[in-house]
């Protein structure tokens, strides 16, 4: 089942920022990574998600409900931590999340908080303003994560956090998923979202340039290969080869630039007698600044 | 959620935090309106027993009008002109003015509004909670108010009948929500909690001035009608009891202001 829904959603700002036909789908159980170099529009999107601004042009459903028209039902069984996280600084963490589960009563919320307090290690009888950064941040997550709620929208959520609650909060999500939420993950930063995403969508200056699965996005990564071969190797050899770039060729050793499949270099290198072929890892933080800069287009481009 | 108690009552909704938030102002403002009422009634005895009157009575009446200087020589005439001409009103309003203007400026301004309109609340109820608690809130220091009143009016035997300064009291009230329901409406129609504040203040001052100064000049006559100062206080609650028609006209510009502030927030793109 679809849990969210934003169809050819545009939202403009006279400074020129804002969003312009953005399409995306999360089902049920998926986590689904939202990504972009800040100020690409991921906030934008969230609030318009939220209703907490309006949309130009489209439509956002969250289970099949409306968000504007009817928000109430929409978001009924949501958690969300917003990006800039502002909390009741004259109350305990614990005040806020009380208030909070009050206010989404068909969230069950109380259930859940003092297990994940402890995960998180988070003392919930401490006031708000003398809480470091990451622990705010803690108040947070816990609020989102919370009860049972069938879509769960985090923007940047490990922001200030050390890497053992980032890996705490990567399990929530994988088990909030595991239990058929949907998890909207919005980052800037790739390793965040790629460790527990299934799909991606990448997003720059408003719009969306990719929308695929990890495994996907990881195809289409740059592998560097290197061949070595019994005779020299022609510098031609690769010349009328799809998606390669030849980096280096000295006779019987080449270097080559792949993207996408394999198979066409292995065509290629048919004829020679092959002694070693190396392929590097994928590297997603390339192919990633690449959708950023605008540089690399793939078939999925819209821009 | 504290795992061994439950909840506070106040964390249950809109409502009581808005109350529980301002609940330190709340005890401020209603201890130093009832300090102002008492010291002004200590002082009555010693007024109406010298030559206050005849000195009051050599001002022009221009400066009479303005500051509500009248007959000091009834209990009235000096609760009136001392109390309810300006200072209690101004005080009630002024409060009224800032909280209101920041009850949802105020908190989108703190960028907190976010975390609660992400819940299953529409943006309407939101304001009428809000809307309920500053009336909560300015009736608790208008109940304080009225009950300095009797006390100070009994220790110095002032002579105003409870009934009357419970009038009063009430029509101070009412004036307080409209002006805070002011703030509240510019606040949630703009998200721009300084400018409701200041233009808030400034519309509650314009009032009342039109209200006092009317009866100087002939000419501003019909329009005194447009200041909510004059149906609340203007038609003299404390001389001769609430007036009804004036009581519903507010209470209609009451419910304006709210439905207003509903509707406006309503609509809006919330700031970042």
């Amino acid at each position: 089942m679809t849990v969210l829904e934003v169809d050819d959603v545009s939202k403009h700002y006279r400074t020129g920022a804002g969003i312009d036909d953005v399409s995306l789908a999360v089902a049920e159980g998926e986590v689904f990574g939202f990504l972009g170099p800040n100020g690409a529009g991921k906030s934008t999107t969230i609030r318009l998600i939220m209703d907490l601004i309006r949309p130009d042009a489209g439509r956002i459903r969250v289970l099949g409900r409306d968000v504007h028209r009817e928000g109430r039902a929409a978001r009924r069984h949501l958690g969300y931590l917003p990006g800039e996280l502002a909390l009741f600084e004259q109350l305990t963490g614990g005040q806020v999340i009380d208030h909070l589960a009050a206010l989404r009563p068909a969230n069950e919320g109380g259930a859940r908080v003092p297990e994940l307090a402890e995960r998180l290690h988070l003392d919930l009888g401490r006031p708000i303003k003398e809480l470091s950064r990451g622990n705010k941040q803690k108040v947070g997550l816990i609020q989102a994560f919370m009860g049972t709620p069938m879509l769960i929208i985090l923007d940047e959520p490990t922001s200030g956090l050390d890497p053992l609650m980032q890996r705490e909060v990567r399990s929530l999500m994988e088990e909030a998923a595991a239990r058929g939420a949907a998890v909207f993950l919005s980052s800037h930063v790739l390793s965040e979202v790629s460790e527990v995403a299934h799909r991606v969508a990448i997003i720059r200056s408003g719009r969306l340039v990719a929308t695929e699965t990890v495994d996907g996005l990881r195809s289409r990564a740059i592998r560097r290969v290197e061949v070595r071969t019994a005779d020299p190797i022609p510098p031609d050899v690769f010349a009328s080869v799809p998606g390669t770039t030849l980096v280096s060729v000295s006779g019987t050793h080449a270097s080559v630039d792949v993207t996408g499949p394999m198979d066409p270099i292995v065509k290629a290198l048919a004829h020679h007698e092959v002694i070693d072929l190396v392929a590097g890892e994928p590297d997603l933080e390339d192919i990633f600044l690449g959708f950023y800069e605008g540089q690399r287009k793939g078939p999925d481009d819209v821009a | 959620m504290s795992p061994d108690r439950p909840p506070r009552w106040w964390t249950r909704s809109v409502y009581g935090r808005a109350l529980h938030d301002e609940r330190r102002a709340l005890v401020g403002w209603s201890i130093g309106i009832a300090a102002t009422i008492i010291l002004e009634l200590a002082l009555y005895p010693t007024v109406r027993n010298n030559d206050m009157s005849k000195l009051i009575d050599s001002y022009p009446d221009s400066v009479k009008q303005l500051f509500g200087l009248a007959d000091f020589a009834t209990g009235t005439g000096y609760v009136r002109a001392e109390l309810f001409s300006f200072v209690l009103p101004l005080m009630v309003v002024l409060f009224g003015v800032l909280w209101g203007s920041d009850a949802i400026a105020g908190e989108e301004d703190r960028g907190t509004l976010d975390l609660v309109l992400a819940n299953p609340i529409t943006r309407r109820r939101v304001v009428v909670e809000k809307a309920a608690a500053v009336t909560t809130g300015l009736a608790v220091v208008c109940v304080a108010m009225a009950a300095a009143l009797v006390v100070g009016d009994a220790a110095f035997s002032v002579g105003v009948p409870v009934a009357r300064l419970a009038a009063a009291s009430l029509m101070t009230f009412v004036l307080a929500v409209t002006f805070a329901f002011v703030g509240l409406a510019l606040g949630a129609a703009t998200g721009h909690r300084g400018a409701a504040r200041g233009l808030g203040a400034a519309l509650a001052v314009a009032a009342y001035l039109l209200s006092a100064l009317a009866p100087l000049a002939s000419w501003l006559g019909p329009w005194r009608r447009l200041s909510p100062w004059y149906h609340a206080l203007g038609v003299d609650p404390l001389g001769t009891g609430i007036a009804l028609d004036h009581l519903a006209l507010l209470c209609l510009v009451v419910a304006f202001l709210v439905a207003a502030a509903a509707t406006t927030f309503d609509r809006r793109d919330l700031a970042v």
